[in-house]
């Protein structure tokens, strides 16, 4: 496998592998405006803040948040409405109002809903999930807000929930949407012969009632605990209390319960002759791999309505997305399709810096991990060790670039609910004179009886594998341990890191959220997750937090539970990652303005029903000065 | 003849056999399958489901003899990553494609490829074999996918002659990824035919053609060239498959949605039923092209005798 190689570690070959990444940045730059100074760091302004902000806890329990303001800039006299959504004064004319962005060629795409495939959905860029209303949405402050359901609240055991449908949403053939087509939409993500590739994610915590038995095929759908109490209203039933229920249901794309039962499956949706919406846009065409468009659907009724008429998806190589980008082809191109060459080539361009626009992304760290049931790295000696050899700064400045991410020194990234960064930032900090007393202590002073190690990666790009190099060399270079890096190809690394016991020694992988709760990050850690650390402690403290309903008690209860993971260190945290999207001048809205831990781009879920930043987002009339004529 | 086209053909039959049996046990033998989930795993009995409902779970023996007897009856399943196209409408979709670019390519590349090795030839040591050395040199010593970025940050981000990609717009759409893929077979044509070229010329053949008075292009085009042709197409044959069936870096790159990328992806995706198609085309292209190369022996060359 190519990308299978393995690179041994020493000062000669991190040179090189420097070299190589220079050289690249050459090339990329021979056709990107012909500087070729060296790239200088990005100025202080696209740092993200590195102190932590103090997110509220975001799921209330049982009340429901008062709904986002409504976009409120005030229509001009010669304003436009279309679709029932008057532009803002400086909007450009409606045939503009027109987002076209990439998509990886490279990706599976079996469906524009989220019900159907999470994970075979486009890649990197794609906008998905805009067919369907969800039961809630995020805004860009993360809280939970109203979407399909107006409404919600749980009663007194705190494991079952009473949705109020928005009696307006209609399907696109004129027929109302009822609770009875989120009901056949969980029995369909629940049903095991359509073996919904995000299962899981309706498992503990706060499973849905009987969600394991039926997606295993021992009960029936009809047993599922989500009912429809009448026309509108939806009851969800949870097998322990579950107060994040609400963020967790942003995953509810609803499918139509006439066309799951006239098709036999969810794979309607991804045929544009057949498919229905009730979200705000429909599909147009569906052409994986090429070309994926929809437009603004004009029965739409419901609470996200877009100011964006038509959104464009060219499928391409995410090699050449910042090319098309510059030749003027596409409005975005989001931070994780960008080439470290062209993070390089924007870091010197004041006017390309001025287009970034940083969100924290799935709030993603990346970490490095033990397996911690075997020697040496089950001894908490040795893993502490290693969690005071990575010098984050430095990294972050070197290798990284600060726009692409921020030290970690714990799991949770600044303002994600319970984030604790500074709290727990002098646990896993850079010493290595400590680490090599741990050693010592451990028995392996100066490295001798150490085994050699091999650090496993999953399938990454050049900048992580230069990460890891940089790691392996510091280890070798501060405790005498040998490690050889070894980036593996994607399923091969998963296969390894599920195997039970674990087949992975010592790696790095990174992790992010799925649903806005510590439950869930934390939740990777659990003795059932994917990590060979098991502390008893550790997975009361998170399961008994998960369903806690005392908002205050339970984020202290996280925050204690990750002390004890970054103190017993089965993972040294390296950098939680921030990305930085980038946007023609004239992509602009309200959604872009910073929220409150500071980041000032189109936040997680991004442009989706799943979000409401679509309300606000709209291209302004600068665009004719970039465009002739409309993109079609 | 037909007697040794039968033989052939029998012998790869059994090479299909053989690939067919070699793909499958490696494809299953690799960690990983279609249905491991990027994230968490499934619980065991829905992963069991899972791979029930695609007959995964039978013992890998009744596997390929499910999955032969199906074959042989053109039912090559459905794709696990496209699960609403079979495989057989994921080929037909996409490989017409690749054999326009490809074949396109295969006609300008190694067309211009020998015409350019011919003319090196003949004026060797002088500036035009300079030029040419120095293209095929450039086309057999940079990676497509680099060729491929340069193209579009000169001719479609600066220039903006070009459009950046797509297919069945603008013909304008097939010059990029035709020079990009052809670059590297013209630099293979242009060298062998060069070389390939001089060694004639020195035959006593050739003294005698040129002692008889024969006019140089007479003695070149049908004296040298055609004697010079066997190592060409000995060399040249085998690169008709790759060129007809895609390459992943060079129409990704280019947006041509042709079938290269599925022989990358369809093996990091473990895509069993898309992996065992390819790998059964590929067998049979390439048995095929070693065919009709040896048929061409015997055209070119009187003096080849096929037993």
């Amino acid at each position: 496998m190519k990308s299978d190689k393995k690179v041994r570690l020493n000062r000669r070959t991190f040179l090189r592998a420097a070299a190589i990444g220079a050289g690249s940045a050459v090339i990329a730059a021979c056709g990107g405006g012909g500087a070729t100074t060296a790239p200088t760091a990005p100025p202080a302004t696209l740092v993200p803040p590195t102190t932590a902000p103090t997110l509220a806890p975001v799921i209330p329990a049982t009340a429901v948040p008062a709904p986002t303001a409504a976009p409120t800039a005030p229509p001009a006299a010669s304003a436009e409405t279309i679709n029932g959504v008057t532009l803002p004064a400086d909007a450009a004319p409606p045939e503009y109002q027109t987002f076209v962005t990439y998509f990886d060629i490279s990706a599976d795409w079996t469906s524009p809903n989220q019900m159907e495939t999470i994970y075979k959905s486009g890649g990197f860029g794609s906008i998905t999930n805009v067919t369907g209303d969800t039961l809630t949405r995020l805004d860009k402050n993360f809280q939970v807000q109203p979407a399909a359901a107006l409404s919600w609240e749980a009663d007194e055991t705190g494991k079952a929930w009473t949705f109020k449908l928005d009696p307006n949403l209609v399907w696109s053939d004129g027929t109302p949407v009822t609770a009875d087509d989120f009901v056949a939409t969980f029995r369909y993500a629940a049903d095991p012969t359509h073996a919904w590739d995000f299962a899981w994610y309706y498992s503990a915590p706060g499973a849905i009632k009987n969600w394991d038995k039926c997606v295993a095929g021992e009960l029936p759908l009809d047993q599922l605990g989500v009912t429809a109490r009448d026309a509108h209203t939806l009851v969800v039933e949870t097998e322990t209390p579950a107060p994040f229920l609400p963020a967790k249901l942003v995953y509810s794309e609803v499918l139509s319960a006439a066309k799951l039962k006239e098709y036999g499956s969810g794979l309607y949706t991804a045929e544009p002759d057949k498919t229905i919406s009730c979200g705000p846009y429909i599909l147009k065409e569906f052409k994986p791999g090429q070309r994926v468009v929809y437009e603004a659907n004009p029965t739409y009724k419901g609470t996200n309505r877009p100011r964006i008429q038509k959104v464009i998806q060219i499928a391409a190589r995410p090699e050449a997305f910042f090319a098309g980008y510059q030749a003027g082809e596409v409005d975005r191109v989001t931070g994780e399709g960008l080439q470290t060459a062209d993070n390089e080539i924007i870091a010197r361009d004041p006017e390309l810096q001025k287009q970034i626009r940083l969100t924290a992304a799935d709030f993603r760290t990346d970490y490095l991990f033990f397996d911690c049931q075997n020697p040496p790295f089950n001894d908490v000696r040795v893993r502490q060790a290693f969690s005071h050899i990575v010098d984050r700064d430095t990294l972050i400045k070197t290798i990284i670039t600060p726009t692409q991410g921020i030290p970690a020194y714990s799991f949770l990234m600044p303002g994600f609910p319970a984030s604790n960064s500074e709290g727990l930032k002098d646990i896993q900090n850079y010493d290595p004179e400590k680490g090599r007393a741990l050693l010592k202590e451990a028995g392996y002073e100066g490295g001798k009886g150490f085994p050699k190690l091999t650090l496993w990666l999953r399938n990454e790009p050049q900048i992580r594998v230069a990460l890891a190099t940089a790691i392996a060399a510091e280890i070798t270079q501060e405790y005498g341990i040998e490690v050889e890096v070894s980036n593996k190809e994607f399923k091969t690394f998963m296969d390894a890191i599920n195997a039970k016991p674990t087949q992975i020694q010592f790696g790095m992988v990174s992790y992010g959220i799925d649903f806005l709760d510590p439950s869930n990050m934390l939740g990777v850690w659990l003795s059932t997750g994917r990590h060979n650390w098991f502390n008893k402690t550790f997975d009361d403290m998170v399961n008994s937090a998960a369903e806690s309903t005392d908002q205050e008690g339970r984020i202290k209860v996280f925050q204690d539970a990750e002390r004890m993971l970054v103190e017993e260190a089965p993972a040294v945290f390296i950098y939680h990652r921030t990305v930085a999207d980038i946007y023609k001048p004239y992509v602009v809205g309200e959604c872009f303005e910073p929220n409150v831990a500071g980041f000032a781009g189109l936040q997680w879920p991004g442009f989706s029903s799943m979000s409401n930043s679509m309300q606000t987002l709209y291209m302004s009339n600068e665009i004719t000065k970039f465009r002739d004529k409309p993109p079609a | 003849m037909v007697a040794y086209i039968v033989q052939r053909l029998a012998g790869l039959a059994f090479v299909f056999i053989l690939v067919s049996i070699v793909a499958f046990l490696l494809m299953h033998a690799t960690p990983g399958g279609p249905f491991d989930e990027p994230n968490m795993p499934l619980p065991p009995s829905a992963k069991a489901n899972i791979l029930a409902k695609y007959g995964l779970d039978q013992p890998l023996h009744i596997q390929y003899i499910n999955y032969m007897a199906n074959a042989l009856r053109g039912d090559f399943g459905y794709s696990f990553s496209s699960p609403t196209e079979t495989v057989a409408q994921v080929i037909g979709r996409t490989w017409p494609i690749s054999i326009t670019l490809g074949g396109i390519t295969v006609v300008v590349a190694l067309g211009s490829g020998i015409l350019l090795g011919i003319l090196a030839a003949v004026r060797q040591n002088s500036p035009v074999d300079y030029v040419v050395t120095f293209l095929a040199t450039l086309g057999l010593t940079v990676p497509n996918f680099v060729i491929a970025l340069w193209l579009i940050l000169i001719f479609a981000v600066q220039l903006k002659w070009l459009p950046l990609g797509g297919w069945g717009d603008d013909w304008r759409q097939i010059i990029m990824p035709m020079v990009a893929l052809g670059m590297g077979p013209l630099g293979i044509a242009a060298r062998y035919t060069r070389a390939s070229l001089a060694d004639v010329f020195t035959s006593d053949y050739i003294r005698t053609a040129r002692a008889k008075g024969l006019a140089e292009q007479m003695v070149v085009m049908r004296h040298a060239v055609k004697n010079a042709l066997i190592p060409i197409i000995t060399v040249l044959g085998p690169r008709i498959p790759d060129l007809i069936t895609g390459t992943v870096f060079v129409e990704t790159m280019f947006r041509v949605p042709g079938l290269g990328k599925f022989f990358v992806e369809s093996v990091l995706d473990r895509d069993y039923p898309m992996i065992m198609a390819l790998m059964l085309l590929i067998a049979a292209l390439w048995g095929l092209v070693y065919l009709l190369t040896d048929l061409l022996y015997t055209w070119i060359d009187p003096r080849v005798k096929l037993t």
